[in-house]
């Protein structure tokens, strides 16, 4: 009958959609560099230099948060010669023992780094990682709803802003920023604190719209929500996208981030990994990557070839005095349960 | 009959590999404990399955299941009387009909999702055409809210309802309904007594389908719903990666695979029980 073969072909339709994903593409015998990153975090067209270069492959995925990243590395084989862990991340990656030392004989291009950025509390020595970029967790609003001026957490309570507030979807980041706003560390261990802050927060639920971390960029560039905490990179992104947006570091202070260059336990490329993080390091290429991404360069050498928009870009480069105001998240140990816990607590309104 | 066994031979080895042997790694794993770095220890422990029971957890738990149940009665209404329409349609009608329900999901998944975060927004095209036509002064805030992540279920699933119900109504002898109307029958006690139990296997099938797959669901609650709102899959997404929690995460899965079971299976045997009253009774 006429409709059973339409329903066979709608069917066939179907299962090709399906398969067609799981068809992958070939590899050349070109050695290959497999990066395994954040989206959109470097400019294809230096990667596609280092291509070119040094005669070889790179393929680039890239997962959406940290957690995805080690639960990937952990299962071992993934079969990645470099990922951008976070600052914490690094450390806990230590401590499991899944990261390559790097050999710094093979990237001489690391005096270039800035000295704020050596040398870091959750990697002593740069024994692992290399910074790759930084970034604050501040305040973002439209100054064509918000009036007044926002230079406090406490200014996200305003009931002028009720269901037009937006959060980052993650309790450590979030109830750390609670924690600040009470004078206290983000990395508290502290039950009684970390009670204390969740239950600051919950008073803060009228005013949330929605909890976002991946997409709270469009949704503050689509004016759907009027102030938000976000990214400093992300609100240097917001702000070219929709120039009514500005950015503060509150004066309680805040959370402040890195993500780092690092070899996983295993990588088959190691050495053309860290062939690739001393050419990422060279001032030109470093300054045409960071142009690209938006996000701050931490290579002194760099700046003198960066575009005097870029410079001047006061969401991008943070100043010395807001970067006092900050502080590093720490591992918590046990106490991250206390955290999961008190955050679903949270979102499910109980 | 030794041949045809042997054809089941690669089903039963992929069931096995990629179904079996996984499951069982969860179940092994919601038995033992964690160290603070979130690996694995081999000590035998309840923590998991203990920490279920908190009101917390149960509370979600029980959300999921009300807003599992609302989708699928929702689905149901909805799809029963256009299954029914398609069925009884022109061949062209139902081939036409099939086509409308089946292409949007040759789509992606998510991007028919976001696709509604376009028209819900404040800014988007729902609330400019409410405010151009003057029904309303202000956009109306109808993204991240619980009506929004029912919408979003409700319109995922509704394939999985309508087709089954469709095959079944389309399968129905015909004759039938005109032996019931020769009979005196009047429409209402005909589509009562045959359309409704012919049909029974398609809802069956399709309230399955529709409640296995919205109570599994984690990130429509997440884009409609503003993450406001945490699902069970949610809570087991988690423990998975941020919290690092995995017996507490393998614990939660195996109770809700354990409880979407039981609620099949009670499901099947009450509709096969009134199956019968009703043969019985003819």
């Amino acid at each position: 009958m006429n409709k059973s073969r339409w329903t066979r072909l709608l069917m066939a339709g179907m299962v090709a959609v399906l398969s067609v994903g799981l068809l992958a593409a070939c590899g050349s015998d070109k050695e290959t560099l497999h990066i395994y990153s954040w989206a959109d975090n470097f400019d294809p067209e230096v990667l596609k230099d280092f291509e070119e270069k040094f005669d070889v492959k790179v393929t680039y995925d890239n997962y959406a948060n940290n957690e995805d990243l080690l639960a990937k590395i952990k299962a071992g084989g993934s079969g990645y010669d470099l990922i951008q862990p976070s600052d914490y991340m690094v450390k806990t990656m230590i401590e499991s023992e899944l990261l390559e030392p790097l050999e710094m004989n093979n990237i001489p291009n690391f005096v270039n780094i800035t000295d704020t950025f050596k040398d870091p509390s959750y990697d002593p020595g740069n024994k692992y990682s290399i910074v790759y970029t930084s970034g604050v967790t501040g305040i973002a609003y439209n100054k064509k709803y918000v009036k007044d001026e926002i230079k406090s957490w406490g200014d996200l309570w305003n009931p002028e802003y009720k269901g037009k507030v937006l959060l980052l979807d993650d309790n450590r980041e979030m109830i750390g920023m609670a924690l600040k706003k009470q004078g206290k560390s983000n990395s508290s261990k502290d039950e009684a604190e970390i009670i204390a802050a969740s239950d600051e927060l919950k008073t803060l639920l009228p005013n949330v719209l929605a909890f976002d971390t991946d997409n709270i960029k469009q949704k503050m560039i689509q004016e759907e929500g009027w102030i938000a905490t976000v990214w400093s990179g992300d609100a240097a992104f917001i702000a070219a996208e929709n120039p009514d947006v500005a950015y503060v570091v509150p004066e309680e202070g805040a959370t402040i981030f890195s993500d780092n260059y690092a070899i996983p336990k295993g990588a088959k490329n190691k050495e053309l990994a860290e062939k690739f993080i001393n050419f990422m390091l060279e001032p030109e290429v470093s300054a045409k990557n960071y142009e690209f991404i938006g996000y701050s360069n931490p290579n002194t050498k760099a700046m003198e070839f960066h575009s005097e928009e870029y410079r001047a870009n006061t969401m991008i480069n943070l100043t010395e005095e807001e970067l006092r105001r900050t502080e590093w998240l720490d591992n918590v140990g046990d106490s991250l349960s206390i955290y999961d816990r008190l955050w679903t607590e949270l979102k499910s309104g109980r | 009959m030794r041949k045809s066994r042997f054809l089941l031979t690669p089903v039963l080895l992929w069931l096995s590999l990629f179904l079996i042997v996984p499951m069982l790694i969860v179940v092994g794993i919601s038995f033992l404990s964690r160290d603070s770095l979130g690996n694995i220890v081999f000590s035998f422990s309840l923590e998991g399955y203990k920490t279920f029971f908190d009101p917390l957890y149960l509370g979600i738990y029980w959300d999921t299941l009300v807003l599992s149940l609302l989708t699928t009665v929702i689905c149901l209404l909805v799809s029963y009387p256009l299954a029914y329409y398609i069925a009884n349609a022109s061949p062209r009608i139902q081939t036409w009909g099939l086509i409308l329900i089946t292409v949007p999901f040759w789509i992606n998944f998510l991007i028919r999702t976001y696709a509604w975060v376009l028209l819900l927004r404040t800014q988007g095209v729902v609330n400019s055409l409410l405010l151009w036509v003057g029904w309303i002064d202000e956009p109306i805030q109808m993204l991240y809210t619980y009506g929004a992540v029912l919408l979003g279920m409700v319109y995922n699933f509704i394939p999985f309802m309508v087709l089954p119900i469709y095959v079944a109504l389309e399968q129905m002898d015909k004759r039938l309904l005109d032996a019931a109307s020769d009979l005196g029958a009047s429409r209402w006690k005909a589509f009562r007594h045959i359309t409704l139990p012919q049909s029974k296997s398609g809802i069956m099938t399709g309230a399955v389908l529709v409640y296995v797959s919205t109570s599994g669901m984690f990130v429509v609650t997440d884009i409609l719903g503003g993450a406001k709102s945490s699902m069970i899959s949610n809570i087991i997404q988690s423990q998975f990666l941020g919290a690092r929690n995995w017996p507490f995460g393998a614990a939660l899965s195996v109770i809700f695979v354990a409880t979407s079971l039981v609620l099949i299976l009670l499901f099947n045997r009450a509709m096969q029980a009134r199956h019968q009253r009703v043969g019985e009774g003819r």
